[in-house]
C-alpha cells in the first residue's frame, strides 16, 4: 500500500518506469474485476484499459489520506463498470427478447456456440453466468466480498454506502445468485 | 427465541461469516434444522459462496499492460539493431554489473590459480584433467601445510607473550608490595628484590634470545605481533 503510495509520487513527478509498475502490480486484479462484471473477455480488457487511462488522467486526485490506491482504484472501475451497464443496457434488452424465444430456436443458438457450451460445462462456468444475470448493484457487492475478498470497509469506501446496505447487498446476492443457480438446474456440491 | 424463514434469510451471510452472537447463533440453527425451506437455502448458499472462493483468479491478456501503457505514456518507439546493442553496451557499465563481472573474474583467477594453471606461460598441457587434479591436490596439500605452519609459528609468539607478561607482572607486584617507609629494617638482613635481580635478569635474556631467534624464522609474524 505504502509501496503504491510512493509509486504514484514518482508518477506525479514524471517518473513513466513507476506508472508501468503501478499498471503491472494491478492490471490482471482489475482485468479480473472487470471479467467477473462484464462475463466477456474482449469486453473485460477494454474496461480495464479505460480503467487506467482514467486513473491515469485523475491521477493527481488520489490522496492517500483517504485510503488505499486499490481500493480507490477499484472504485474508478466499478464506476466505470456500472456506465458500462448503463450504455449497454438497450442491447442487453433486445437480447433478452432474442432469449425469449422458442425453445427450438434456443437450442440451435446454443448448438452455434460450443466454445460457450464448453465453458458452462465447468460449474465455474456456470458460476459466472448466473453472476452476470444478477442485479449490477448485488453482482459487484458479491464479486467485491467473494471473488476479490476485500473487507467490510474497503467495500463500503468503494460502493460509497453503509456497512448495513454492504452487508444487506452481499446477503441478498449470494441468495439470488443461489437460486438462479437452481433454475439452471446446478446442483451445487 | 425463534426465529422466522425471513430472518433467516436476512442473517444468512451473518450466520456464514460467523458474525452471530452466540444466542442469535443457537436460534438460527434451531429454525434451520427442523425448516424444509431453510435448510437447502442454508447448503446452495454455503456452495456457491464455497465456489466463488475458490475460483481461481485469471490471467491478463497479455498484450493489456502494453496496449495500456501505449495509450497512457504513448507508443514505444521502435528500436532498431544498433540502437539495442547500444542500449546493451550502456546497460553493462552500471556499478552492479561491474561488481558482478569483478567476482566473476576473481572466482575465475583463483580456480585457475588452484588448478596450477599458469597465466604467464600457459600450456596446453596444464588443461587436461589429470594434470588439473594433480596441481589441484598439489596446491592443496601446500596450503594446509602452510597454514600448518602459521598455526605453530603463532602459537609460540602467544607463549613467549605470556611469558614476558608474567615476568611483567612478576617485576611490578614487589614494588607495589613495598612499604614505603623501613623502619624496622634490620642493617644485616638481605632484600627480597636485591636477591631477586639477578634470576629476573637471566629470564629475561633467555626470552630476548627466544624472541631473536624466532625473528629470523618467522619475521612477519613477530613483526605483526609486536608492532
Amino acid at each position: 500500500m505504502e509501496q503504491d503510495a510512493q509509486l504514484v509520487q514518482r508518477c506525479l513527478q514524471g517518473d513513466g518506469s513507476a506508472w508501468e509498475e503501478l499498471v503491472r502490480r494491478h492490471s490482471r486484479r482489475i482485468y479480473n474485476v472487470c471479467y467477473r462484471f462484464v462475463g466477456n473477455r474482449p469486453e473485460a480488457e477494454d474496461i480495464s484499459q479505460e480503467v487506467f487511462l482514467r486513473v491515469y488522467r485523475t491521477l493527481g486526485s488520489y490522496r492517500s489520506a483517504h485510503g488505499g490506491f486499490a481500493t480507490w482504484m477499484t472504485s474508478v472501475t466499478r464506476n466505470l463498470l456500472i456506465d458500462h451497464y448503463r450504455r449497454t443496457k438497450r442491447d442487453r434488452l433486445t437480447d433478452s427478447l432474442e432469449d425469449k424465444m422458442p425453445v427450438v430456436e434456443n437450442k440451435e443458438s446454443s448448438a452455434r456456440r460450443p466454445d460457450q457450451q464448453a465453458l458452462l460445462g465447468e460449474l465455474s462456468g456456470q458460476v459466472q453466468s448466473a453472476l452476470t444475470r444478477l442485479s449490477p448493484e448485488l453482482r459487484e457487492a458479491v464479486i467485491l466480498r467473494d471473488l476479490q475478498q476485500l473487507e467490510y470497509a474497503e467495500i463500503q469506501q468503494v460502493l460509497e454506502v453503509p456497512e448495513g446496505t454492504v452487508k444487506s447487498r452481499i446477503n441478498r446476492g449470494r441468495i439470488e445468485l443461489a437460486r438462479i443457480l437452481q433454475q439452471m438446474g446446478v446442483r451445487p456440491s | 427465541m425463534t426465529w422466522t424463514c425471513d430472518q433467516i434469510e436476512a442473517r444468512l451471510s451473518d450466520y456464514l461469516e460467523g458474525m452471530l452472537q452466540a444466542p442469535e447463533r443457537a436460534a438460527f440453527k434451531a429454525h434451520v434444522e427442523t425448516c424444509d425451506e431453510c435448510a437447502p437455502l442454508l447448503a446452495s448458499v454455503t456452495s456457491v459462496v464455497g465456489e466463488l472462493r475458490s475460483m481461481e483468479e485469471l490471467e491478463a491478456p497479455a498484450g493489456l499492460v502494453y496496449a495500456i501503457l501505449d495509450k497512457t505514456l504513448g507508443p514505444r518507439e521502435k528500436v532498431t539493431a544498433w540502437q539495442a546493442i547500444q542500449n546493451f553496451v550502456l546497460g553493462m557499465a552500471t556499478p552492479k554489473f561491474a561488481y558482478g563481472a569483478a567476482s566473476v573474474m576473481a572466482t575465475f583467477v583463483i580456480l585457475l590459480s588452484a588448478s596450477g594453471i599458469s597465466l604467464r606461460k600457459p600450456k596446453l598441457a596444464e588443461l587436461s584433467p589429470a594434470t588439473m587434479m594433480r596441481n589441484v591436490n598439489r596446491q592443496a596439500h601446500r596450503a594446509y601445510a602452510s597454514g600448518e605452519r602459521y598455526v605453530s609459528q603463532l602459537r609460540v609468539v602467544y607463549e613467549i607473550q605470556t611469558r614476558l607478561r608474567q615476568e611483567n607482572e612478576l617485576q611490578v607486584a614487589p614494588e607495589e608490595n613495598k612499604p614505603r617507609s623501613t623502619p624496622d629494617k634490620q642493617p644485616d638482613r638481605n632484600d627480597d628484590h636485591t636477591r631477586t635481580q639477578p634470576k629476573q635478569q637471566n629470564r629475561a635474556n633467555d626470552l630476548a634470545r627466544q624472541v631473536e631467534m624466532l625473528a629470523a624464522e618467522c619475521p612477519v609474524v613477530l613483526e605483526r605481533s609486536y608492532r
